[in-house]
């Protein structure tokens, strides 16, 4: 187990790596680059080149990746070129931003889906199932940033209910921060919720066609021991794989919400860097996503594994 | 926002006679200490009710001005008022700096960090009398080597500040004293005052907060405002400056000046009454606007214009008949009230009706199709297409494309929308890669501004590829013309030429909008759509 | 993930023909994915047809006609140009399905070969190809999606290739997975005994008994895709105006939300119900071939 973790930890940073490259080859490709674009319209040929020279950026492509490379393996993610500030602290300041949304994103998604999953299952076949079963359809169907454009036409343009866009701070203002968060953490919510359902509910349902459960049915068991002592420990080993992989799909994907949003988070910040041809902060921001997303896949494995003693690892 | 009590009265406005500087020759402008502040001009908030006269000596800052809450729609890039081009920073940086000089309500150029100056007889030497007793934020006083400073850092190619061409006729900046500073000029520049203070792009900085680095992230200016914070999620946070040298002013306590990208969302808070002032109105909103009296709407006649340039090094648009007959089939009222529901005024030149500058012409019929078909059958072109480059980040200039290619189409004209984003469109203009693009000029004050970059074939901005020998005589000529009625003469007959010859396609001037809570007093939008909130206040 | 391997045991080969009445009996059975497939069904047609049935020019502007409400010249009312957003709906079902099928298409293309690959060889071909496939799964979908097009530049051609990309990992790891336990089954051994080459073990042995869960990707992966193209045009990216796309017509639909909200109902409602039908039709498939219901998350884990 201890060796399985070491090697995936190597292979992760190998995965980063190789994650760095492509975004630094995928940038330099495109055409643009960030001294131009700081520049604007108001454009002169010397300045521009100066600042290119500043910036190391007339220094081979190799050696610019290297040198980064270099400073990013003690810690120093660079500099911004748009802002000048610190990459490290750009990214850490949107940190708590992408945190709260995927974890209330995540809640809306487990509070809804998994007691409906378990339930469906369990009524397999009920018109609640059905009808659990072909609203989670919908779920999955919708186009998030379209869910989310419609909560704000509804619940702030129309009702006036809630706050249209943007974020506050939790500890300035605790209310707002969790108004500012509803819509946001609904529409992305809502599809996981519809996923996390239908994982939910087949697990539970493979679970309860188990010869075990069937048997411990037969001893004459009540449903409800029979429900929380052999089918949900059970089912929990594809629920820990597709809660995982929504985190780790929510803290680094929900860019296009969080633009609608004006969500401070990750994701826009990425967006926004693509823009600005600014690949130290697209490093950044790519580089922590992904680096959540490996660490989130393998503690999914761990877990995995642990609840799951027929998985070997080679 | 909960409103809240304001204990000082406002400040009585000091109503100084407007100061024309910008084109009097060899003559000492003094202005005292009054300062210049000029009553905001917008429907009758011009009342001048008496003010406490305490000393303004940083402990009355308890004084309740409020906290202002602006939204502004886009984020600021950095704070380095000589690095940045990015025009929400400067709408902060408004706020936090000074110039030596500054455009005034009627956008001539006013005193500010300089009290006067004098001009030498040859109008190649000319020297600043600095205002006394200034400080910047930190506390230290202001003395003439910032400004030497200042402006060297500008001019310093290293420094990569896109403003140095401001600087382009300025021979040396040298400290005569503590309080005066003599400018040295290679040729006469009437309009050197706008090139020092037309906007906070040449503000003076202190030396201390280049050297420290801390200019990006911690502006300390000499402005009504200083800077406290930024965070993405709290935004930008600036303070009163107790120790400003405008008496009386500021009357805020604080800006927060927070971002909302969508337009539509950045109004909704504004009608909820989470933020008081937003810095743009979809032209859309226009109408539901107008009547609704929970709001202030001001529009006010801007100097931006909206223009397109095709590729001159390309054919067929090497041909000044070809571009001058697609300026003819366009139809610029259409183009205006699709962008901006009314809210623009349709012009064939650059420099809006108002302005001293401006020229009329407007040689062509809109939507003259017939003249335009006979003039492309003339140059032999037929099946004529082009790649139109536009960008999302002004979707204005995506409809107006849509728009023009709608209207071309009965010429047989084909136009391909490529929209890109801005960062490739600059950089394609810069390569010369494009057919056509689409663009609008803001903030310009002196026609020199509007002209000489663009259209002289030496200009910075040329990028159209336009070269007439007569024009480069006319925009060299004009730039160093110290007469203000020749220099006018001069540039109407340089706007008809830039018209004839299609070196822009001119379509219209927008309208500066600007929108904002009645409790907000003593703010007005500017012609040069600077954000300044120095004398602003906010009524409970 | 990736290098988890269940213990299941190898499926022995099936008899396609019979395969494929069950299957069609198991989805018809399903009154969602039934749906599903009338709803494709109507939307081929309608796509194909479009031109013919759009009652407007679709790109004529119109501005004295602008934001008029549906009605029953206009059906879904007009645009901010005076434009028939019925008509731009109808025709912008061509790019969205278009969209799906070549991106799709591109993903299985490359996804399903290293899939196979990587499974049969195993061993270093293996490791480079999924470690390959894992940074691209790492990097989130959309941000990669808009560095490829912003390198390519924005038209609807790249669009479908930096979707196409995004989506090559699922195919390569669900392949990749199948494969792995069927590489020692005693069929293929039987084959590599008898001297068959691998491309002949791969072609005629292991493919076949790999294309259930391959199927039901591509299905479910064209709701995936089709949502993709719609996020990357709302974004500006992908077809160019005056051309219609769903997302695009959503994103100019915004600005106009109090005014004209139908300009962003029309078109996100056209994009759930092409999604829905995907969906749902790919649900029934997956049902029906592959029950154990892998697929999904792995997909709109990257939608």
């Amino acid at each position: 187990m201890t060796g399985f973790v070491v090697r995936r930890i190597g292979q992760m940073a190998l995965a980063l790596l190789g994650v760095s490259v492509i975004v630094f080859a995928l940038i330099h490709f495109v055409p643009g680059d960030p001294v131009r674009t700081a520049l604007g319209t108001r454009f002169d040929q010397e300045i521009y080149d100066a600042l290119v020279r500043r910036h190391g950026l007339d220094q081979p492509l190799a050696i610019q990746y290297f040198s980064w490379l270099g400073s990013a393996a003690r810690g120093d993610l660079g500099v911004s070129f748009r802002s000048g500030q610190p990459v490290t602290g750009l990214v850490l300041e949107r940190l708590p931003a992408t945190m709260t949304l995927a974890g209330a994103a995540l809640a809306v998604a487990l509070v809804v889906g998994v007691p409906l999953g378990v339930v469906s299952a369990i009524r397999s076949g009920s018109k609640l199932d059905y009808a659990a079963t072909a609203i989670s359809q919908v779920g999955v169907s919708v186009p998030d940033f379209w869910a989310g454009i419609m909560y704000i036409l509804l619940f702030s343009l129309t009702l006036g209910w809630l706050p249209p866009s943007g974020y506050v701070s939790p500890f300035t203002d605790f209310v707002g921060w969790l108004k500012h968060l509803i819509l946001p953490a609904l529409a992305v919510g809502l599809v996981s919720a519809s996923i996390i359902f239908r994982f939910v509910r087949s697990a539970v349902l493979e679970a309860l066609n188990q010869d075990y459960v069937r048997m411990a049915r037969a001893k004459g068991l009540s449903r409800r021991a029979v429900l929380f002592d052999h089918v949900l420990p059970n089912a929990w080993i594809p629920i820990v794989t597709v809660v995982g992989l929504q985190l780790g799909f929510l803290l680094g994907g929900v860019v296009v919400v969080e633009i609608i949003f004006a969500w401070p988070g990750i994701g826009r910040l990425a967006y926004l860097a693509v823009g600005d041809r600014d690949f130290t902060v697209l490093q950044g921001a790519v580089l922590y996503i992904a680096f959540m997303f490996l660490v989130i896949n393998l503690v999914v494995d761990v877990l995995y594994a642990w609840l799951d003693p027929r998985v070997r690892y080679d | 926002m909960k409103p809240r009590e304001s204990l000082r009265a406002l400040a009585v406005m000091v109503i100084v006679a407007m100061v024309l500087v910008a084109c009097q020759q060899g003559e000492s402008v003094d202005v005292g200490d009054a300062g210049t502040t000029t009553a905001p001009a917008d429907e009758g908030t011009t009342e001048t009710t008496p003010t406490d006269t305490e000393d303004d000596d940083g402990e009355e800052a308890t004084a309740d001005g409020g906290t202002l809450i602006a939204a502004q729609g886009a984020e600021p890039d950095r704070l380095d008022p000589h690095l940045t081009s990015a025009y929400a920073s400067f709408q902060i940086l408004e706020n936090v700096y000074d110039t030596l000089v500054q455009p005034g309500d009627d956008l001539s150029m006013e005193p500010a960090l300089a009290e006067s100056w004098d001009i030498s007889d040859d109008q190649l030497t000319w020297t600043f009398h600095l205002r006394e007793g200034v400080t910047f934020h930190n506390g230290r006083e202001l003395v003439a080597d910032d400004v030497v400073y200042s402006y060297e850092r500008i001019m310093d190619p290293e420094t990569g500040a896109a403003n140095a061409f401001r600087f382009e006729s300025i021979e040396s900046v040298t400290a005569v004293d503590e309080n005066t500073v003599e400018i040295e000029l290679t040729r006469p520049t009437p309009n050197l005052l706008v090139n020092l203070g037309g906007f906070k792009g040449m503000a003076i900085v202190p030396q201390e907060i280049v050297e420290d680095g801390s200019i990006d992230t911690h502006p300390v200016g000499t402005g009504p405002f200083r800077f406290v914070s930024s965070s993405p999620d709290e935004g930008i946070l600036l303070e009163r400056n107790p120790d400003y040298w405008q008496e009386g002013l500021p009357r805020l306590d604080q800006i927060r000046f927070v971002q909302i990208p969508d337009p539509t969302v950045k109004l909704t808070n504004l009608r909820t009454g989470e933020v008081h002032w937003v810095d743009s109105v979809p032209p859309q909103e226009l109408e539901s606007l107008e009547a609704d009296d929970s709001i202030v709407l001001e529009r006010v006649p801007g100097g931006d214009y909206h223009y397109f340039a095709f590729n001159h090094a390309r054919e067929p648009f090497d041909n000044p008949d070809v571009r001058r007959a697609i300026a003819m089939a366009i139809d610029r009222e259409v183009i205006a009230e699709a962008a901006q529901f009314g809210a623009a005024t349709p012009n064939q030149t650059a420099i809006p009706e108002g302005n001293f500058w401006y020229h009329e012409y407007a040689p062509f019929t809109p939507g003259d199709v017939e003249g335009a078909q006979a003039l492309l059958e003339e140059a032999g072109v037929t099946d004529l297409s082009f790649a139109f480059m536009v960008s999302s980040e002004f979707p204005e200039t995506v409809t107006q494309a849509q728009v023009i290619a709608s209207q071309l189409e009965p010429l047989g004209i084909t136009v391909e929308i490529d929209d890109v984003d801005f960062s490739t469109w600059l950089d394609r203009q810069g390569q010369g890669d494009f057919d056509a693009f689409m663009l609008s000029w803001i903030g310009n004050i002196d026609p020199d501004d509007f002209y000489y970059a663009q259209h002289h074939s030496e200009g910075g901005f040329n990028f159209q590829g336009y070269s007439n020998p007569d024009m480069d005589a006319l925009l060299d000529e004009a730039r160093v013309e110290t007469d203000q009625d020749a220099r006018k003469a001069l540039y109407d007959q340089a706007a008809e030429m830039i018209v004839d010859d299609a070196s822009y396609i001119y379509l219209y001037n927008p309208e500066n909008i600007g929108a904002w809570t009645p409790a907000l007093e003593g703010y007005s939008v500017r012609g040069d759509n600077a954000v300044r909130f120095v004398e602003a206040s906010l009524n409970p | 993930m990736t290098d988890l391997v269940q213990e299941s045991e190898p499926i022995a080969p099936v008899a396609h023909r019979s395969r494929f009445r069950t299957t069609a009996e198991t989805v018809l059975r399903n009154r969602l994915a039934v749906a599903g497939l009338a709803i494709l069904a109507l939307l081929v047609v309608v796509a194909l047809a479009a031109p013919a049935i759009a009652p407007y020019t679709i790109n004529e502007v119109d501005v004295a006609n602008r934001l008029q409400g549906p009605s029953a010249q206009h059906w879904f009312g007009t645009d901010e140009l005076g434009r028939d957003v019925f008509s731009r709906v109808i025709i912008a079902s061509r790019v969205s399905l278009q969209v799906g099928f070549i991106s799709v298409g591109i993903a299985l293309g490359v996804g399903v070969p290293i899939g196979l690959f990587a499974g049969y060889y195993g061993g270093r071909i293996d490791s480079v190809l999924m470690r390959l496939m894992d940074i691209l799964f790492s990097i989130p979908a959309i941000v990669l999606a808009i560095a490829i097009l912003a390198a390519l530049g924005p038209d609807i051609v790249n669009a479908m290739i930096a979707i196409g990309v995004v989506y090559t990992p699922i195919f390569a790891r669900i392949t990749r997975g199948s494969v792995l336990t069927l590489r020692d089954a005693v069929f293929v051994r039987a084959a590599r005994s008898i001297g068959a080459s691998d491309g002949r073990i791969i072609g005629n042995h292991i493919l076949p008994n790999v294309i259930a869960p391959i199927i039901v990707q591509t299905s479910l992966s064209l709701a995936f895709a089709i949502l993709a193209e719609a996020a990357l045009s709302f974004l500006g990216l992908g077809v160019q105006p005056p051309n219609p796309a769903w997302g695009r017509m959503l994103s100019e639909g915004r600005g106009f939300f109090q005014q004209a909200p139908w300009m962003a109902i029309f078109p996100g409602l056209a994009i759930f119900v092409t999604v829905f039908a995907f969906n749902a039709f790919g649900d029934g498939l997956r049902d029906a071939l592959d029950p154990q219901q892998r697929s999904v998350i792995e997909s709109r884990g990257k939608a």
